[in-house]
């Protein structure tokens, strides 16, 4: 039995495909946070290349990789495709268990896959420099990577728990000649906002991203580059599932079950839109697709689906999503890169029609799949992965009750060769298993936005 | 700066535990029959030698009580505050205690059980913090550190001018029950003591575990939040500092021993005893019950909390109890124990309860069963 599946260089997808061609109606648009208006390229303009404005409100379906940008993506690209033999082995299920390998970019992770059109884009509008924030680091790293390619200078706003407990995420930024900040920092309003609010706030992605549109629309050279949650961040990251598919088809199969984690939404929208694609246009009708998401911060599972911000401060547009409220601040779990209170717009819109479904996992028992999964396919994943790895056993499991022999596909989204404080944790049994009290919560008073 | 110490060891502390008594208190004499000699000295030597050289000054008792062990360790410099007659009783540890406290001492170092953790309290209060060498039979009270190593530890942090500063539950014991495998806890008082944040994780601390007052505020913030958000439910808040921080964003009093209900934020009834509670409970449509973590082995409403019984816990719900602890409350209590004294009932909680950490936050927390088999 073949256990990897590799495509030739030249077979890497040269297109992105856009699932908002295939939606039924269109997004509800993006809000102008000041106007409470919907968005126009203009207001955008000031902070993304127009290249990417334009990404973000296409409705074309496929839409080109430049010729340079996938010179660069094929230092790593196409990745493997596993057949996870020795794990579906250990769990004794009769499931084909599949898991897309995106461990082996520079940066360690899926980011790169957006991280390089984004710094290739604003090189060429002339931008000299980006800020943008980072959560677990990954996405930090990944920029820190692309605009070192592209001469760009790089300042990135790091989650200060994050910042604490992987220290060398930040080295590695610094290697590529980045520089990385904790936040909330005093370099800007909203980080000295927060600060003056509480000195001892572990920092979120909410707040960091303030920081870093702050950063970014009070320097004229600047722009802001955000690694997931937007539309064109989702169409970058489509090369996955598009590899998958073209993986899986040289070998006659097609997944029944599609899962991915689930922060700001782009590793799952990169592994499942081409699916859900099929899914929407009838190809595929049966195809279930599982976003994977943490119990203390479940913003699909427990959320409201309403118009937020996606940032703390309030400066970026009202976005309609999944949120559990641009305030929440959720606890610092070890799958930094999965703190985010918001959701894909477009990933939010597929949840909310049914298209896909979310499921919540507690911290420890992600760590146990996490284990089970590096003691049979030998890799250590990161531990946002981690809950990709839990939702794919789950469904095996349940395969092995039923005896169905489910095809199931996972995105492994990046390696843990920086995580290994959390796994000391998981052994040192000093995990806790956080949760969202959603009730209580939900009776407490709501701060979303009023919008007309 | 150099901290002061009172250091004082119950010499009988742990021996009826050595020979199968389960306690010592009023069984002395037959512990020592049964061949119990004393340990205590011994547990305290543990810690005293790592304190040996650090910049503190040790006030103590003479001989059995505190001298001895300070010689042994090679801790020079201490003063003998209280002659310790022979033989010792509860009355000398509370003696000693009230001379530390005239002394002006930063601290109150004690090595015994739950017994003598009491005898501090009850003389210091919550004025001196106060921190317990394990050397007991049993140690339910939360004013231990876990061994005496980790006593020593937290010491050395406090002489670097680091306090952090908690409150920790003191419990009596029913020694009576508790030698028949019934373990009965009621919570005697909140002292105050000290502990190291950030020792779970080594060196990579989790933030929101460092601070007890910040997660305090938070829980306190988050309940006050929902309580106006339900001006439909009576909430009957229970005892501790915990639950008082939800009191304190109302800015009305809270009995830090018993339970006080509020609907809208405003203050119903003060200390309520059981039938008071189910006068109250029969008029409301629906309420909700608020309580801590009590004890160092982590109780939710132990049935020493004679005020909500299991008859009240039934008319309530339990879907409708809201358990909260702080961050670092939970990391001392990996398993938590339901003990309403009705096994029905603490059955019904099932396998893992929810509480509320922090601002927003709940942590799932295992509920395991009570024993005091070995």
């Amino acid at each position: 039995m073949q256990t990897k599946i590799i495509l030739d260089e030249e077979e890497m997808p040269k297109r992105w495909y856009n699932i908002q061609g295939d939606l039924p109606s269109p997004l509800d648009p993006p809000l102008n946070p000041q106007t409470k208006n919907p968005a126009t390229p203009s207001d955008l303009a000031a902070i993304f290349p127009m290249e990417l404005i334009r990404q973000e409100m296409s409705a074309d379906r496929y839409i080109d990789i430049p010729g340079e940008v996938q010179d660069v993506l094929r230092l790593w690209r196409p990745t493997p495709l596993y057949r996870a033999t020795r794990l579906e082995r250990a769990l004794k299920t009769p499931a084909k268990i599949y898991y897309k390998w995106e461990g082996v970019s520079p940066a360690g992770s899926h980011k790169p896959n957006t991280a390089v059109p984004q710094a290739y884009y604003n090189m060429k509008e002339g931008v000299e420099r980006i800020a943008t924030e980072t959560g677990a680091g990954q996405w930090g790293s990944a920029l820190a990577f692309a605009t070192m390619l592209y001469d760009i200078q790089c300042s990135i706003y790091m989650v200060r728990s994050s910042y604490t407990q992987k220290p060398y995420r930040k080295s590695m930024m610094n290697v590529w000649g980045a520089e990385c900040i904790p936040s909330p920092s005093t370099k800007t309003n909203a980080g000295r906002a927060m600060l003056e609010k509480d000195p001892d706030t572990p920092g979120s992605l909410g707040v960091a991203i303030s920081e870093a549109v702050e950063d970014a629309a009070t320097h004229s050279n600047t722009h802001y580059s955000l690694g997931s949650v937007l539309n064109h961040v989702c169409l970058h990251q489509t090369i996955i599932g598009l590899e998958c598919r073209a993986q899986l088809a040289s070998v006659e199969s097609y997944p029944d079950i599609v899962i991915g984690c689930v922060g700001g939404g782009s590793n799952f929208a990169g592994v499942s839109f081409p699916f859900a694609g099929d899914k929407l246009i009838g190809k595929h009708p049966e195809v279930e697709i599982i976003g994977v998401e943490p119990a203390s911060c479940p913003t699909l599972t427990k959320g409201l689906y309403a118009y937020d911000y996606g940032d703390e401060a309030g400066l970026t547009p009202i976005m309609k999503m999944y949120t559990l409220g641009h305030d929440f601040i959720p606890p610092s779990i070890h799958a930094g890169g999965l703190r985010y209170h918001g959701d894909s717009p477009i990933v939010s819109r597929l949840v909310h029609d049914g298209v896909m479904r979310a499921v919540s996992y507690h911290q420890s028992e992600v760590f146990d799949a996490a284990q089970t999964f590096a003691r049979s396919e030998g890799f250590i994943v990161a531990p946002e992965t981690s809950h990709a790895v839990k939702a794919a056993i789950d469904e095996a499991l349940k395969c092995r009750k039923s005896g169905e022999e489910k095809t199931i596909l996972f995105n492994a989204s990046g390696h843990g060769d920086f995580d290994m404080s959390a796994y000391d944790a998981y052994y040192a049994g000093n995990l806790s298993d956080y949760e969202y009290p959603d009730s209580l919560i939900r009776e407490a008073l709501s701060r979303l936005p009023k919008v007309p | 700066m150099t901290v002061t110490i009172g250091f004082l060891v119950n010499p009988i502390a742990g021996m009826g535990g050595a020979v199968g008594l389960k306690g010592t208190d009023g069984l002395l004499a037959e512990a020592i029959k049964r061949g119990a000699r004393p340990e205590a000295g011994n547990r305290a030597l543990v810690a005293l030698r790592k304190l040996k050289g650090a910049p503190l000054r040790f006030l103590s008792c003479s001989g059995p009580m505190g001298e001895d062990a300070l010689n042994v360790a090679g801790i020079t410099g201490f003063e003998v505050v209280y002659q310790t007659p022979h033989p010792t009783t509860s009355e000398d540890t509370r003696r000693a205690c009230a001379v530390f406290e005239v002394h002006g001492v930063d601290l109150i170092l004690f090595c015994g059980g739950d017994g003598t953790a009491r005898d501090v309290y009850d003389t210091v209060l919550d004025r001196i913090p106060i921190l317990g060498i394990p050397a007991g039979v049993k140690m339910y009270s939360a004013v231990f550190a876990t061994t005496p190593e980790s006593a020593a530890a937290i010491i050395l942090n406090l002489s670097q001018s680091v306090r952090h500063m908690r409150d920790a539950e003191i419990v009596d014991v029913d020694e009576e029950a508790y030698r028949d495998g019934d373990l009965r806890t009621r919570l005697h008082g909140y002292a105050q003591s000290l502990y190291l944040p950030g020792l779970v994780q080594g060196t990579k601390q989790v933030l929101e575990d460092q601070d007890e007052d910040r997660a305090k505020e938070g829980i306190g913030r988050f309940l006050a939040e929902v309580i106006l958000g339900t001006p439909d439910i009576l909430y009957l808040i229970g005892p501790g500092s915990t639950t008082g921080a939800i009191a304190r964003e109302f800015g009305i009093p809270k009995t830090i021993l018993g339970f006080d209900a509020v609907k809208q934020g405003r203050l119903v009834a003060s200390d309520l005893n059981e039938e008071e509670i189910i006068r109250l409970l029969e008029r409301e449509k629906k309420s909700r019950l608020i309580v801590s973590i009590i004890g160092a082995q982590g109780s939710v409403l132990g049935r020493g909390t004679r005020q909500v019984s299991p008859r009240v816990i039934r008319m309530i719900g339990i879907e409708n109890i809201i358990v909260v602890a702080t961050p670092h409350k939970l990391s001392e209590t990996p398993v938590l124990f339901v003990d309403t004294g009705d096994e029905a009932l603490d059955k019904a909680f099932g396998p893992h309860i929810s509480v509320i950490s922090g601002y927003q936050i709940a942590q799932r927390k295992r509920i395991g069963v009570l024993t005091t088999k070995e």
